[in-house]
């Protein structure tokens, strides 16, 4: 247990180091670029409208003192640092008053109620059959799966998400393409807006769903064909052991601990296309939210969906990182 | 089993959190509904509407269209009852002879959502509120212009201005949008930096029925006591119900109105318009045939930064414009489907009558000095051969009355002349070896166009065409990509030649001031400093200064203005500041599946365009089509 301590302090300290380092090039980042929140929004409230130049210049001085945007780099900076420990990413320039933390508030749930879902779906569904197709090998149906997870794996998310779009939006417009719940449902909890909820995720889990599954199955078929050559596992079916003990409890508990390790890895890349499935989708989650920062210069709800981004993602590696000598008694720790 | 314990409480959680913000109104029948874009898109903090607060908040989402009301109206095609409307005023401004006062008479009997009336207190607070706080939307503006407001009686505001100001009523007439005039018994007491005005009290014929807590939709609903409303004049509005949403990216918004789940879609691009055109029959747009597209009262140009030694001779500026073919402009950024100009007026609203028509023989016999030859370079066919160009491949979709092609394609342009082109540069000490331009300084003349990218992705093609054609010329001419970059360069005036827009009018009223007033000398800034709106290119001319102040002379509707107005096209053609190309088309596409009487080109008795609050006018034509 002393060994798991120092462990758990390493990988904590690497979680925070990583954590550390994220926000703080996050933070250079947006603040150094040529977009000033405060220039991109005169710019927008000037371009259909009000263009007295003296009120202009006046308003562009008052927006910056409102703001706080003309203080020095390295006092934003520490005064972020400062916030942030207290989950306080201060007010969204583009949306002002509205605390950051509101907004993000408020659409992490859907992002992370479809990113998780759909994530442990591929995840669970792709080493099942990955599992079951590499240990029986001339299974018919586990062979055409394996061909079409394969020919759905090289393929880009956008385009995934695209081709359903067509599909079920257009041609056979049986699902909705749009938003995260129907206006037609009545918002609260009852089982109309839960369907609704459902329905409406089916197309961007579906696309996440689809990218990922690929990889699981063709991971987990392979290690399963390298292990039941294995002479454990031989001896287990000489011995009289009932096949699906052996799938169980031989094969894919020793096969499952790399892709433990490989959903820790892919977290950040899930995350990534995530983004883009719920800006095709609309769907109303962090990534939507995380581009109107962009497209508004607003450093303030840039910097929170990062923010929580990085901290998502290095908690969830720390998590796997730390429950994995757990259910893997061959890991040693000294 | 243990897959659904972990997904059990996750998709719990994600119930609970919509369900905090659930609202409590039933969802509004389909046919009762007009569902509209909004292309502000998915708005984050849906819960504000406090839209005298500056930011991206939500404004298009039905906001300023359907709930709020101001003093006047000027409508950016013809108007209802004219392009002038008198909305809360019941009159025109009123100034003293010189411009240091400008009274507002208010129309009675109009009342706020919650059955307040409508009276000159809240004018006055408006007012004193911008006065008092910096950091509101128009504070500055307030600040710089009102010395006090007073009411002499409940339906009379008198506002004492600092300085002279003859277009001081601009700030309270909706162009695209206007100062809005706050409910007093609401914003009384509130912090208006913190105040989130939700539910907002309205002045407009709807009120706020529901909306998406995640900011995709908003439904409006007409108010009960929709004739205590300044829009009751024109009659009783159409829809029930209205919402502005959020229907994706341009392929969805297609996809949407192929459905008949989006009745008005904001803006798509040519080829989505071209798709609609062909399999949504129920679709309309505002040509009943190409170029279908919205001319908006904004004229995209190449901009030239003035600031820049290679730029400051009118010949190489006259040469590059005589470098263009822009029937392949039309092409490659709208497919054909542009509204040319060849001076700095938008072919859009009443601006022909006053501009273009009167000005054509002018532009037709204007004579330009290569140097070696004098030429006429006007062509006033060269919309008629856009149209020509396009027949064989678009048929009967293409008009064939010449007043329909020059409202659709628009007038005359400058004919490419390479020749005169040459000529001119050499004029200006240019030399021409092996084909390449070089300046008087013996360096290549290359030129940077910088282009949006994909936020603009029409503007980005005329930029890579005419990057394209100077190149072909013997200029080392480029598309520079800025991407998110383009304004923040653009203010900073940090770059060489841009595709934008200096040039924005009323679209139905011929006064210039709009954009004009802010090219005055005056508010140039130095190298490397932010330039104010709008005058882009950073052109200083005491000929046009001298017409700038003149203007600001002259009253508003005063035809002393429309003359200026002329003078200043004049001005512009001999100097070429920018060089001009068409108006910004935007493809509204309506859909007559549930509603019918949309404004067209054939009935322009508003803008179509759903964003501009002028779009409220179209409410009392549209009548439901399923009852």
């Amino acid at each position: 247990m002393h060994g798991y301590g120092i462990y758990l302090l390493k990988r904590f300290a690497q979680f925070v180091l990583v954590v550390f380092i994220g926000i703080s090039l996050t933070f250079f980042i947006t603040h150094l670029t040529p977009i000033d929140p405060v220039d991109r929004m005169v710019a927008g409230m000037t371009t259909f409208g009000q263009s007295d130049p003296e009120a202009v210049e006046a308003m562009r001085e008052a927006l910056r003192a409102l703001y706080g945007t003309g203080a020095p780099l390295l006092d934003q900076y520490f005064e972020y640092w400062g916030r942030m420990l207290v989950f306080d990413f201060g007010p969204s320039l583009s949306s002002f008053p509205t605390p950051v933390s509101q907004l993000i508030g408020r659409a992490l749930p859907w992002t992370f109620g479809l990113l998780a879902t759909c994530t442990l779906i591929a995840w669970v569904l792709g080493n099942l059959l990955g599992g079951l197709a590499g240990y029986y090998r001339n299974n018919l149906a586990l062979k055409t799966f394996g061909v079409v997870a394969m020919g759905f794996h090289p393929i880009p998310h956008y385009i995934i998400a695209f081709l359903l779009l067509i599909l079920f939006g257009y041609l056979w417009p049986i699902l909705p393409i749009s938003g995260g719940a129907s206006q037609q449902v009545e918002r609260g909890l009852n089982l109309p807006f839960v369907l609704s909820v459902l329905k409406h995720s089916v197309l961007p889990g579906l696309a996440i769903i689809l990218i990922s599954i690929g990889s699981w199955f063709m991971g987990m078929r392979a290690l399963v064909s390298n292990i039941v050559t294995e002479d454990y596992v031989v001896y287990a079916e000489l011995g009289g052991v009932s096949r699906r003990r052996i799938m169980r409890s031989y094969v894919m508990r020793n096969a499952i601990a790399p892709q433990v390790t490989g959903l820790a890895m892919s977290m950040s890349g899930f995350y990534n296309a995530a983004i883009i499935i719920e800006y095709v989708f609309s769907y109303p989650g962090l990534g939507r939210l995380l581009i109107a920062g962009v497209y508004a210069g607003d450093y303030g709800l840039v910097l929170g969906v990062t923010a929580i981004s990085i901290v998502a993602v290095s908690a969830a590696v720390f998590l796997i990182d730390v429950l994995y000598p757990l259910f893997d008694p061959r890991v040693q720790l000294s | 089993m243990k897959l659904a314990r972990l997904l059990v409480p996750l998709a719990a959680a994600l119930f609970l959190s919509t369900a905090v913000h659930a609202q409590d109104a039933s969802p509004p029948p389909r046919n009762q509904t007009l569902i509209v874009e909004n292309p502000q898109g998915t708005i984050p903090n849906a819960d504000s509407f406090n839209l005298w607060l500056p930011g991206l908040r939500g404004v298009s989402t039905g906001l300023h269209q359907l709930g709020m009301d101001t003093f006047w109206y000027i409508d950016p095609d013809h108007g209802l009852d004219g392009v002038w409307d008198n909305s809360l005023a019941a009159e025109p401004p009123i100034y003293n002879e010189d411009f240091t006062e400008m009274t507002v008479k208010l129309r009675q009997g109009i009342y706020w959502s919650d059955g307040v009336e409508f009276t000159a207190d809240d004018v006055v607070f408006t007012t004193e509120t911008h006065l008092n706080t910096d950091g509101l939307l128009r504070s500055s503006s307030y600040q710089l212009n009102v010395e006090s407001v007073e009411a002499p009686d409940p339906y009379t505001v008198v506002f004492h201005l600092k300085r002279p100001n003859s277009r001081f009523h601009a700030l309270f007439t909706v162009r695209w949008n206007a100062a809005w005039i706050m409910p007093r018994h609401v914003f009384e007491g509130q912090d208006p930096l913190q105040f989130d005005f939700n539910p907002p009290v309205t002045l407009g014929a709807y009120k706020l029925h529901s909306y998406d807590p995640n900011g995709q939709w908003f439904t409006w609903e007409k108010r009960e006591d929709w004739e205590r409303t300044t829009i009751a004049r024109f009659g009783e509005p159409g829809p029930q119900y209205v919402t502005y949403v959020d229907p994706g990216p341009p392929d969805r918004r297609v996809i949407a109105q192929m459905n008949h789940e989006l009745d008005i879609i904001h803006d798509v691009s040519p080829e989505g318009m071209f798709t609609l055109a062909k399999d949504s029959p129920s679709s309309i747009a505002w040509f009943d045939g190409f170029p279908y597209a919205h001319p908006d009262p904004t004229l995209p140009a190449l901009i030239f930064n003035h600031q820049l030694e290679k730029f400051q001779s009118a010949d190489v500026r006259w040469a590059l414009a005589l470098a263009i073919d822009i029937k392949a402009v039309s092409m490659a950024s709208y497919r054909g489907a542009a509204t040319i100009s060849a001076i700095q007026i938008p072919p859009t609203g009443t601006h022909p009558q006053y501009y273009h028509e009167p000005l054509t023989e002018w532009l037709t016999s204007f004579e330009l000095d290569t140097g070696q030859q004098v030429i006429r370079p006007y062509d006033p066919t060269m919309g008629q051969q856009i149209a020509d160009m396009l027949r064989p491949t678009m048929g009967d979709e293409i008009p064939t009355d010449p007043q329909q092609i020059a409202a659709s394609f628009g007038m005359g342009w400058w004919k490419q002349d390479l020749e005169a082109a040459a000529q001119l540069l050499e004029k200006a000490g240019f030399t021409r070896r092996d084909g390449e331009w070089y300046m008087p300084n013996g360096e290549r003349f290359s030129i940077r166009i910088m282009v949006e990218g994909d936020g603009r992705p029409v503007m980005t093609r005329a930029g890579t065409m005419v990057a394209q054609q100077w190149r072909q010329f013997g200029i080392d001419a480029t598309a520079e990509n800025a991407q998110a970059a383009f304004f923040p360069r653009r203010e900073s005036g940090d770059f060489e030649v841009c595709i934008s827009w200096s040039v924005e009018t009323w679209g139905g009223h011929p006064d210039l001031s709009f954009f004009l007033d802010s090219w005055h000398s005056d508010f140039v800034a130095a190298p490397g400093e932010i330039q104010p709106p709008r005058n882009w290119q950073r052109w200083s001319s005491p000929e046009l200064d001298a017409i700038i102040e003149q203007i600001r002379e002259v009253p508003f509707d005063d035809p002393r203005g429309v003359e200026l107005g002329q003078e200043f096209v004049k001005l512009t053609v001999r100097e070429m500041p920018t060089i001009p190309l068409m108006s910004y088309n935007v493809f509204t596409v309506m859909d007559e599946t549930y509603w019918t009487g949309y404004p067209t080109a054939a009935d322009p008795y508003t803008n179509p365009v759903p964003n501009w609050a002028n779009s409220r006018y179209m409410m009392v034509r549209l009548r439901p089509t399923q009852p």
